[in-house]
């Protein structure tokens, strides 16, 4: 940053002359005379524009002290050296008014143009003040945590109001919030400025200079108490934030839990009621069962069993991994095999759709557990020989993919908008192109899980038919590489 | 007998046709709420039996286009036991709502029942009996076990709500309506004393009703089998 206000007002230095305003006053009547000289022989009126010219110059350039010195010393030349052309009464009068005319542009011009810088100070001061605000307020207002935040607005302070050191203490909400930043010792001037919001305060910003140093000054106690302010307002924005986060946090968590109630209820007794009515159904002593019917309903009980138990692990398996228990056992496996079972179990469970596999001749083995990853293959299997329509095919392509196995599963059901595409890994989620009595919810949740423990990911795409692949990569097994 | 079973998943389907066909029910059954409502309109069933949670409309959005043009009996199956969702689907037009998982053997007893108050050919009866119970609609009179019990006004509707829709379960706002009038519909408390009176009166026990059962935060229902 290259703001510098610590640097005392132009306005306070102006009726003392500067070292540089007198070499100006100095330098100028000189080359003026010396031009005069050269200029030798000079008439009158030359000699007078000359020197009215050099103190104009040096009044521009010097300011009021260099036009007064210049104009002192015009005076004393121009006798010295233009002739004197009638008489020393006259002679003498002349010089008189040149002396006063001198000096009357010098004293206007250097209020002027004293004037004129003084403005220029104060607008180049409020610029770099605005723009240190400005700064604060963007660092403040990043959006970063408070106390990154506050740390670096700490920091900014410090070369702007030449700082040993800038301390920063507040209390969010209850929760106490340090910051502070140093640049050499301490222990000189130093300022505490109140953090307040609305009628509340916050806490302080302690400014200290080093030992030795000038005190604040009222301008620089201001802009400090302005930054000050700027902390207050990205303090109270952070608390709110705070506060809004939670809020909505907690909402979401008594929504997930109300939709994981309701799915978990839903998935439970639908099973069960096919069952229920299954088996009240062949207790019923008044209905009329043929043989083929009792069949019916008994298969029907089967698979709802089956449904049902497989829904048990899966609610099991997700406890098991909220609980931090699942840690692969990783052994070189060919992932290519466990492709090749899996694929051949949903076949036999759902012939109405076509599964087809294919692999890259050479693939390398996958450090990974297969038990898990044939429950990830079976999870992505089953999801998508769900969502496929009837005749549709499913597509599982395995290949390498730098340092990993990239499994591909693909299907032709009605896809995934792209706003879904994270949201189908949360427990529970269901599509919304989804029949809500299909899966668990919790068939994606777990693949991730697995294949995040891994070290692997996994991520949803749309194939060029529209429908959803589920993508994932686990490692390759290192004696491949 | 027709029924028409809508419900998406298959299982259950094909639970509920095997066993509604061992009592000689024709039985008819679709995926969709879509479906549903056009197999109604198509196949003009006696009975719906109806599943809330849809793919495609949801169940209770069903029972309301088909009430536009049929007054089919609608049976709900569903897994959802919140009240909200039972006064919902009632409130919509569903006669009875049955939560997931049931026994055959009671939705084919609320099956009968709904086709029973269906019958347009069966004229209702002016003297109902239910036991020592008498109740002549066309006199306003009722009697038990010989002896008149003298009922208020208010009572006497409410009674009559009740047995003219024998195993209905008719929702608190439905019963509020039809015995206080069109702008009730919330007064619980109302229909719960006159419940109670009722049932005083009757000589109904509330531990274990023989006539009117409480189906909590939904309504109430008249149990009792006409005699005779």
């Amino acid at each position: 940053m290259d703001v510098v206000v610590a640097r005392a007002a132009g306005r306070e230095r102006r009726w003392v002359p500067t070292v540089r305003s007198l070499l100006i006053g100095a330098l100028v009547p000189t080359v003026a005379a010396v031009l005069a000289l050269a200029a030798n022989p000079l008439g009158e009126a030359s000699a007078v524009a000359i020197f009215m010219l050099a103190v104009t110059v040096a009044a521009i350039w010097g300011g009021l002290w260099s036009g007064v010195l210049a104009a002192v010393g015009a005076s004393l030349a121009l006798p010295v050296l233009v002739e004197p052309a009638g008489g020393a009464r006259f002679e003498g009068s002349r010089d008189l008014i040149a002396a006063v005319v001198f000096l009357a542009i010098a004293v206007v011009l250097g209020l002027v143009v004293g004037n004129a810088t003084d403005e220029r100070h104060r607008a180049e001061r409020r610029e770099r003040e605005a723009r240190l605000l400005a700064h604060l307020s963007g660092t403040l207002l990043g959006g970063d945590l408070p106390e990154r935040a506050l740390d670096e607005f700490a920091q900014l302070l410090l070369e702007p109001f030449g700082l040993a050191a800038c301390r920063v203490e507040v209390s969010l909400d209850g929760t106490p919030l340090r910051a502070s930043a140093t640049r050499g010792e301490g222990g000189g001037p130093s300022e505490v400025v109140p953090i307040i919001v609305g009628q509340v305060p916050l806490g302080t910003l302690v400014a200290e200079r080093p030992v030795g140093a000038r005190p604040f000054g009222r301008d620089e106690r201001q802009l400090l108490e302005a930054a000050t302010r700027q902390a207050a307002v990205a303090l109270d924005r952070a608390r709110l934030d705070a506060r809004a986060r939670l809020a909505q946090l907690d909402a979401e968590t008594s929504q997930l839990r109300a939709a994981m109630f309701s799915s978990v209820t839903h998935d439970l007794r639908t099973p069960l009621a096919s069952i229920k009515a299954g088996v009240t159904s062949l207790l019923d002593e008044t209905a009329h069962h043929d043989p083929e019917q009792r069949r019916e309903l008994l298969t029907t009980i089967l698979e709802e069993t089956d449904r049902l138990n497989r829904l048990v692990g899966n609610i099991l398996d997700l406890a098991k991994i909220r609980a931090g228990a699942l840690i692969p056992r990783r052994t070189p496996t060919a992932i290519d095999e466990i492709a090749e079972a899996v694929v051949e179990r949903i076949r036999s469970r759902a012939p109405e759709v076509r599964v087809e596999l294919r692999f890259a001749p050479r693939l390398p083995d996958a450090a990974v557990d297969p038990v898990q990853i044939d429950q990830v293959l079976t999870n992505l299997l089953e999801n998508a020989v769900r969502h496929s329509p009837a005749g549709g095919t499913v597509r599982v392509h395995l290949a390498q993919a730098g340092r990993a196995v990239r499994v591909r599963v693909a299907d032709e059901g009605p896809g995934i908008p792209p706003e879904e595409r994270e949201k189908v890994f949360e427990a529970f989620y269901r599509g919304g192109r989804a029949p809500e009595t299909s899966g668990s919810g919790l068939g994606l949740t777990i693949a991730k899980a697995i294949v995040t423990a891994h070290g692997g990911r996994i991520w949803v795409e749309e194939t060029t038919g529209g429908g959803t692949a589920v993508v994932f990569d686990v490692p390759i097994e290192e004696a491949h590489l | 007998m027709k029924v028409l079973v809508v419900d998406d998943e298959p299982q259950i389907r094909r639970a509920l046709r095997t066993s509604l066909e061992a009592h000689d029910y024709e039985v008819v059954t679709v995926g969709t709420g879509e479906e549903g409502v056009v197999g109604v309109a198509d196949l003009a069933p006696d009975l719906l039996l109806l599943d809330l949670g849809l793919p495609d409309v949801d169940g209770t959005e069903v029972i309301r286009r088909v009430r536009a043009f049929s007054e089919v009996p609608i049976i709900v199956l569903s897994v959802r036991e919140a009240q909200t969702d039972k006064v919902a689907a009632l409130d919509a037009g569903a006669d009875d709502y049955v939560t997931k998982p049931f026994a055959m053997e009671e939705l084919l007893a609320r099956a009968r029942a709904a086709l029973r108050r269906a019958q347009p050919d069966e004229p209702t009866q002016p003297i109902l009996r239910f036991g020592s119970l008498e109740i002549d609609l066309a006199r306003r009179l009722v009697t038990r076990e010989g002896e008149a019990v003298h009922l208020t006004p208010t009572e006497y509707a409410l009674l009559e709500a009740l047995v003219t829709n024998p195993g209905k379960l008719l929702t608190h706002q439905w019963l509020l309506r039809r015995v206080w009038g069109q702008g009730y519909g919330t007064e619980t408390t109302y229909l719960r004393t006159y419940v109670r009176m009722l049932r005083k009166k009757l000589g109904d026990d509330a531990s274990s009703p023989a006539l009117i059962i409480t189906e909590p935060g939904v309504g109430y229902r008249w149990v009792a089998e006409p005699a005779g």
